[in-house]
């Protein structure tokens, strides 16, 4: 088992990474000149109202979870998979926050009072198990895929629609109220730096830290572990991994683990950033997390992919969507033009792609 | 020779190929910027980021908003929104349409809680902020308009007593527990049958969830075991057309008789063909206008809103009274080409919670 292990991962750190790594490097750059192509059409249009550094602070901190979600698809669909609950996944994650979070920040009667005397215990412990509850969906995600042997696509689904369900039952079907305001206020919304910038106030909060921590984590992972190197060899082909040594199932297991894990995150940073669980948000996250994946270079088909070009991917839409308001553009023409710019910022890239992998 | 030609051929549609796809991405990144409304040049400009883009109802909110400007002079619109009732979706849009550096925001907050954060922060970048139609529990805001929902069900319920001649047995159909306006709504529906019919039975609320197929179930079961129901009120759309459905296609059509709330060209079709035999219009028009003409004085005056809280009214409509003009005049609109200035005036709340009486 080891030896085999040994002897892969010394062949794909022989062959493959090199091609790959040299193939995501042109992808992600060519998706980076497109974000700043971008940019650059709304800092000439718009001027400063667009081009100045509070506005990609918001930026930054709206595509946060997104960015989170968008890393846990990344390792799915390099792995040959895809994760439909993730939106789904983060709502019960929140749910499941915000009530642990309210029940253990005191007795009924100081809740109803709106007072929470022991919110320095219900706090974390609210944001652990909603982080744990994700963890949870995603392994029996992993589960079943790998034991029953349904495919990713209906399991996910279906997860989509039972944690939506969950979410719903337990909060009654209406937003969480009576979360201790502390829990916004002293996490979601704190300046952990704030600094000026051109007169402009740039906040560095927890889920900005949150979610690039992550991603640079999960770089990390992707790039120079065995677990990152395994993803890639069962999404290129899944029989060779196994014939090679590879546990395929441990691994998909680990992977939609990861992804249901870092929709917990993504859910207890919803708590945090809004103060409240909402159950009617969130039901295309699944959609853009995968379109974010996607234009960041990673390949439907997988076996290629990188998380900083995922990261990049998650910017496109959110940047377009800044610009078209800042541009007062109907919203009708908003999603005719970022539909058109996710097919072309895609079709660009393999593009050049193919013409790379020609020479 | 042939070559050659084949040859220029190949040439030439991938030069077209690739001059459309750059001229795609022209388009595509310039093109929809000429849509852009005039702005800029006026006085003022006020932002509307509504609930949710394409219903009827922020629509015509629209429509009155963008006619008082009109009448005011100095005033243009700029109107936003997301795509679905989603606060994760309608904060970023808000925090771009600050940087768009507008004179004002009159918004309809997706959550009460969520949206306080947000509105907090464009206040702070010095937008006040007037909340439309829905609010935050919060008094960060300039002030609020929206309409009287308890008085609206007061009016479900006195044009459904009326349709059934003060007696029977009604029920009501609601949507999803917790949602402010729909309790509101059974709440003035409830005291107006209790209060002031003492011969109807009302047998109280069950919920559909939103969904039109469950909310004809419930009316189903609810037909088995009262068979001489008189009247069921549904408190929107879905709820109105699902108990219309089991009342046809138990054969009770026009025995039992169904109010439904708003006036949407689709709840108009429903009342026309006798799906529905009331609905209560709210006046978005009016909210809209209204929204406008406070901010219209805050920002020449400077002076904040005194009171803060302004409702508009309901109308019962029915197909006797839908041709009149005083009614047609409150159904919604798709597109702003029919809407008239209705010139409505600012009514403050009675209490911060509004609910004046009648």
């Amino acid at each position: 088992m080891t030896a085999a292990n040994e002897a892969y991962d010394e062949l794909v750190t022989e062959v493959l990474p090199a091609h790959e790594r040299y193939l995501s490097r042109i992808s992600k750059s060519f998706t980076l000149l497109i974000l700043f192509a971008i940019i650059i059409v709304f800092a000439l249009r718009e001027g400063s109202s667009f081009f100045n550094a509070r506005n990609f602070n918001d930026i930054i901190i709206d595509s946060s979870q997104l960015v989170v979600l968008s890393v846990g698809m990344t390792f799915v669909i390099i792995a040959a998979g895809i994760d439909l609950s993730v939106g789904s996944i983060l709502v019960l994650s929140s749910v499941v926050a915000a009530q642990v979070t309210i029940a253990l920040s005191g007795s009924p009667q100081d809740i109803a009072k709106f007072q929470f005397p022991t919110q320095s215990v219900g706090i974390p412990i609210g944001l652990l198990a909603g982080v744990a509850t994700g963890l949870l969906c995603g392994m029996v995600n992993g589960l079943l895929i790998t034991r029953l042997q349904v495919p990713a696509f209906i399991v996910t689904l279906g997860m989509l629609g039972i944690a939506l369900g969950f979410g719903q039952l337990l909060s009654g079907g209406t937003s969480v109220p009576n979360v201790p305001p502390a829990i916004q206020s002293e996490i979601g919304l704190r300046e952990l730096v704030a600094f000026d910038v051109g007169g402009q106030r740039v906040r560095i909060t927890p889920p900005v830290v949150i979610a690039y921590g992550i991603a640079i984590v999960a770089a990390l992972v992707l790039n120079r572990t065995r677990f990152g190197r395994y993803s890639y060899a069962i999404g290129s082909n899944a029989a060779a991994a196994m014939r090679a040594g590879i546990n395929v199932k441990l691994h998909l297991v680990k992977i939609y683990t990861l992804s249901g894990l870092l929709a917990g995150v993504a859910g207890a940073m919803d708590l945090m950033r809004f103060g409240t669980a909402s159950v009617g948000s969130h039901q295309a996250d699944n959609l853009a997390a995968i379109s974010a994946t996607v234009i960041g270079g990673t390949s439907l088909f997988g076996g290629i992919g990188t998380i900083g070009g995922t990261v990049i991917g998650a910017f496109i839409p959110t940047v377009l969507r800044n610009g078209l308001v800042i541009a007062r553009v109907q919203p009708f023409w908003q999603n005719v033009a970022i539909g058109a710019v996710l097919i072309l910022a895609v079709y660009l890239d393999q593009r050049r792609r193919r013409a790379e992998e020609r020479m | 020779m042939k070559t050659v030609e084949r040859f220029d051929t190949t040439v030439s549609r991938r030069t077209i190929l690739r001059a459309s796809v750059y001229a795609g991405a022209g388009l595509t990144l310039f093109a929809p910027l000429g849509f852009r409304a005039s702005a800029r040049q006026d006085s003022f400009n006020i932002a509307f980021i509504q609930g949710v883009i394409g219903d009827n109802f922020y629509i015509t909110m629209d429509c009155g908003a963008r006619a008082k400007a009109e009448a005011l002079g100095n005033i243009t619109i700029d109107t936003q929104g997301p795509e679905r009732f989603d606060q994760t979706l309608q904060t970023p849009i808000l925090n771009a349409v600050v940087q768009s550096a507008p004179s004002a925001i009159m918004m309809a907050p997706n959550d009460r809680q969520g949206m306080i954060a947000p509105i907090q922060a464009a206040i702070d970048a010095g937008v006040p902020v007037l909340c439309v139609d829905t609010t935050i529990d919060s008094d960060i805001q300039l002030g609020d308009v929206a309409t009287d929902n308890v008085q609206g069900g007061r009016l479900a319920g006195r044009g459904l007593a009326d349709l059934i001649g003060g007696t029977g047995k009604v029920f009501v159909v609601n949507t999803i527990p917790g949602v402010s306006t729909t309790d509101q709504r059974e709440q003035g529906f409830r005291e107006a049958i209790e209060s002031e019919f003492p011969e109807i039975n009302y047998l109280g609320q069950e919920y559909d969830n939103d969904d039109a197929n469950l909310a004809a179930q419930i009316t189903a079961a609810r037909l088995q075991s009262d068979p001489d129901l008189s009247g069921i009120f549904g408190t929107n759309l879905f709820s109105a057309q699902g108990a219309a459905a089991a009342v046809r296609e138990q054969g009770l059509q026009g025995k039992v008789k169904i109010v439904g709330f708003d006036a949407g060209p689709t709840q108009v079709q429903d009342l026309r063909s006798e799906v529905v035999d009331i609905l209560i219009a709210q006046h978005p028009g009016d909210i809209g206008e209204i929204a406008v003409q406070l901010l219209h004085d805050f920002l020449t005056t400077g002076e904040p809103l005194d009171p803060k809280d302004y409702v508009t009214g309901a109308t019962i409509v029915t197909r006797d009274n839908i041709d009149d003009p005083e009614v047609a005049r409150y159904l919604y609109v798709a597109d702003c080409a029919n809407y008239t200035l209705a010139n409505a005036e600012p009514m403050p709340a009675a209490s911060p919670v509004a609910t004046p009486t009648a």
